[in-house]
């Protein structure tokens, strides 16, 4: 147990170190000069100076060792986008919002998706079920942009129930201004929705038909304690499987609803800093996001083989 | 005296028919279609869908509009009899465009799920069939591909080839196909194990035979269901990239060009937001629907 703990902890960072040179070198591949736009008007010494500030004058492969060197100490380099600005920086400015955005979408998400999906499921093949099918299915079915401006535009604009845009800041930031927070959440919230209705209610229908549940309700068990013993305790597993990953992808925010709502949250900086071709800030970002969703999946290996037995013998093959 | 063995009569061989097999066999691809048939959602959405079709097809021939002819005569008019879903900023018809817009949306989700389906069910079914080594070398690679954010990839590969068709194909196929690998993979390792592949082998019957006729026909569900739940991903996806400025150049349209034009419109002239999405939620939702539809037909746990 021990010997595969530390082979799939070394596993890990491989991928890691795989996952950043990658990154490196694809951004070394797109055409194109980060500086160009700033060094333009200035004099030629002064360009080359900022040239050799931030590295760019030696040839890649030098630059991608000082890079992994840099990275090993938790250093980044400086962003040529925010002269001044690192990704430490920029993670303590962002990461909360965004962190905050995704549990609570996915709390509220998640829950409701749970309910739906047993009740869908309990009431198979009448109304009900059906209606939870299709509005589910219609939830992913619409865009987050449509649904964010539909309701900026009837619920914020026209009815002025909530602010259309903004974030709580300050002593806020966590646990206050839920109203700048309703929205969002609500546009954050839909796809978890319709994800874990639609697989909970596919996994319950599995466990139903096993014969533990026939040999429960024979023994006399009533209803709900036959839901909630035999059929949902095995109806989780695939949930279980799918919870984390959700979570991994959440906390590092989401670029849309960002966008829409004007959240000063970790997402929408990624993709600027893409098109900057800024170095150190996608670096950060991508080895912060990558490490953890590789972080995640390590866990809930390890979590596994230590839960369920079977589990252990197919992970050793 | 004449002694008659009385413990046994004979009863002749008449009722042996009855063992017979009456009804004709049918596949297991008959029987999904049968199941498919009898569900009114499925059925339902596969109309609309090939109306849809139709509409991307035969729609700018019919209508009798150029979907790049402007006029500023006919700016940001409502829908009338002769622009059927109004004009735009530009004086274009807009159904026009949104035939071509769909056409153009449709075309890239199905090659990109095509690309997907056949690289994911190769590479998957090489990794289950060697095994081993291979097997976790080509495993390490999925996984790498799978933590670098999609978005990096696809800002990177259209930063490259451009804002064409093909720089589109390319960004939206090259992490896709890890997802379609790794479920084949799963079911040709379970598969690989099972008895019946091993009785077929014991039989003598060849690699080849054994791939035909047992291993793909037991993907097939899979792969299906696979590309209905890809089309609709990479509609939404390539509306993303046309969010974000990131998708085709005029002349080029697609549902995603057109849904944030109409985004900057949607104050004054909601029609020019309204149409585009609308299209664009009927596609995805009626393939979503018939994906569900699909799952319920293909899994043989649901039948009765």
């Amino acid at each position: 147990m021990l010997k595969y703990t530390v082979r799939r902890f070394l596993e890990m960072l491989l991928t890691l170190f795989i996952i950043a040179s990658a990154t490196f070198f694809l951004l070394e591949a797109v055409p194109g000069d980060p500086l160009l736009e700033r060094v333009e008007r200035l004099p030629e010494s002064v360009a080359q100076n900022m040239y050799h500030k931030y590295g760019l004058d030696k040839p890649t492969i030098e630059r991608y060792f000082i890079t992994m060197k840099g990275m090993l100490k938790g250093d980044f380099g400086e962003s040529v986008r925010m002269p001044g600005y690192d990704i430490h920086q920029l993670l303590k400015e962002t990461l909360a919002p965004s962190a905050r955005l995704g549990i609570q979408s996915i709390l509220v998400g998640v829950t409701l998706g749970l309910l739906l999906g047993i009740v869908a499921a309990m009431f198979k093949g009448t109304w009900l079920d059906y209606i939870i099918v299709f509005f589910s299915v219609l939830l992913i079915s619409v865009p987050t942009l449509i649904f964010g401006l539909l309701l900026q535009k009837y619920v914020a604009g026209e009815w002025g129930l909530f602010p259309i845009i903004g974030w709580p800041k300050g002593a806020d930031l966590w646990f206050g201004g839920w109203k700048y927070t309703v929205l969002p959440t609500l546009s954050g919230c839909f796809s978890y929705v319709a994800t874990y209705s639609r697989l909970l209610k596919t996994s319950m229908l599995d466990v139903i038909n096993q014969d533990y549940v026939l040999a429960a309700r024979a023994k006399g068990l009533s209803e709900p304690q036959i839901v909630r013993r035999h059929i949902l305790r095995n109806a989780f597993i695939p949930i279980i499987t799918v919870l984390p990953m959700s979570v991994a992808f959440a906390l590092t925010g989401s670029f849309f609803i960002e966008k829409i709502y004007s959240i000063p949250g970790f997402g929408r900086y990624f993709i600027e800093s893409v098109q900057a071709r800024d170095l150190s800030i996608v670096l950060g970002q991508t080895v912060l996001m990558a490490a953890v969703y590789v972080a995640v999946v390590f866990l809930v290996d390890i979590l596994y083989t230590v839960v369920d037995p079977r589990i252990r013998v197919g992970g050793k093959q | 005296m004449e002694t008659k063995d009385q413990r046994f009569t004979i009863v002749g061989c008449e009722n042996t028919d009855k063992e017979a097999i009456v009804r004709p066999t049918i596949t297991y691809a008959q029987d999904a279609w049968r199941r498919l048939r009898k569900n009114p959602i499925a059925m339902g959405s596969l109309v609309v869908l090939i109306l849809l079709a139709v509409m991307a097809i035969f729609g700018p021939t019919l209508c009798g509009q150029d979907f790049t002819a402007q006029s500023i005569l006919n700016k940001n008019k409502l829908p009338s009899a002769e622009h059927w879903f109004g004009t735009d900023s530009l004086g274009r018809d807009l159904f026009a465009r949104t035939c071509i817009g769909a056409r153009v949306s449709l075309l890239v989700a199905l090659c990109c799920t095509l690309v997907q389906i056949v690289v994911g069910s190769i590479y998957g079914g090489v990794m289950a069939y060697f095994g081993g080594k291979v097997d976790a070398f080509m495993m390490r690679v999925i996984e790498v591909l799978m933590s670098l954010p999609y978005l990096l990839v696809v800002l990177i590969v259209m930063l490259v080839l451009g804002n064409s068709i093909f720089g589109l194909l390319v960004a939206l196929c090259v992490t896709s196909w890890c997802n379609t690998a790794r479920a084949v993979r799963g079911v040709v390792l379970q598969l690989k194990s099972s008895e019946y592949v091993m009785a077929a082998r014991t039989l003598g019957a060849s690699p080849a035979r054994i791939i035909r006729k047992h291993l793909l026909p037991n993907t097939l569900s899979i792969l299906i269901l696979n590309t209905a739940t890809s089309i609709p991903n990479y509609i939404f996806q390539e509306s993303t990239l046309s969010f974000l400025g990131m998708g085709l150049q005029p002349p080029d349209t697609s549902l995603g060009v057109l849904i944030s034009l109409g985004q900057a419109a949607m104050e004054f002239y909601p029609t020019q937001l309204v149409f585009p999405a609308l299209v664009l939620v009927s596609i995805v939702l009626s393939f979503n629907l018939l994906g569900d539809g699909l799952r319920d037909a293909l899994d043989p746990k649901l039948r009765k």
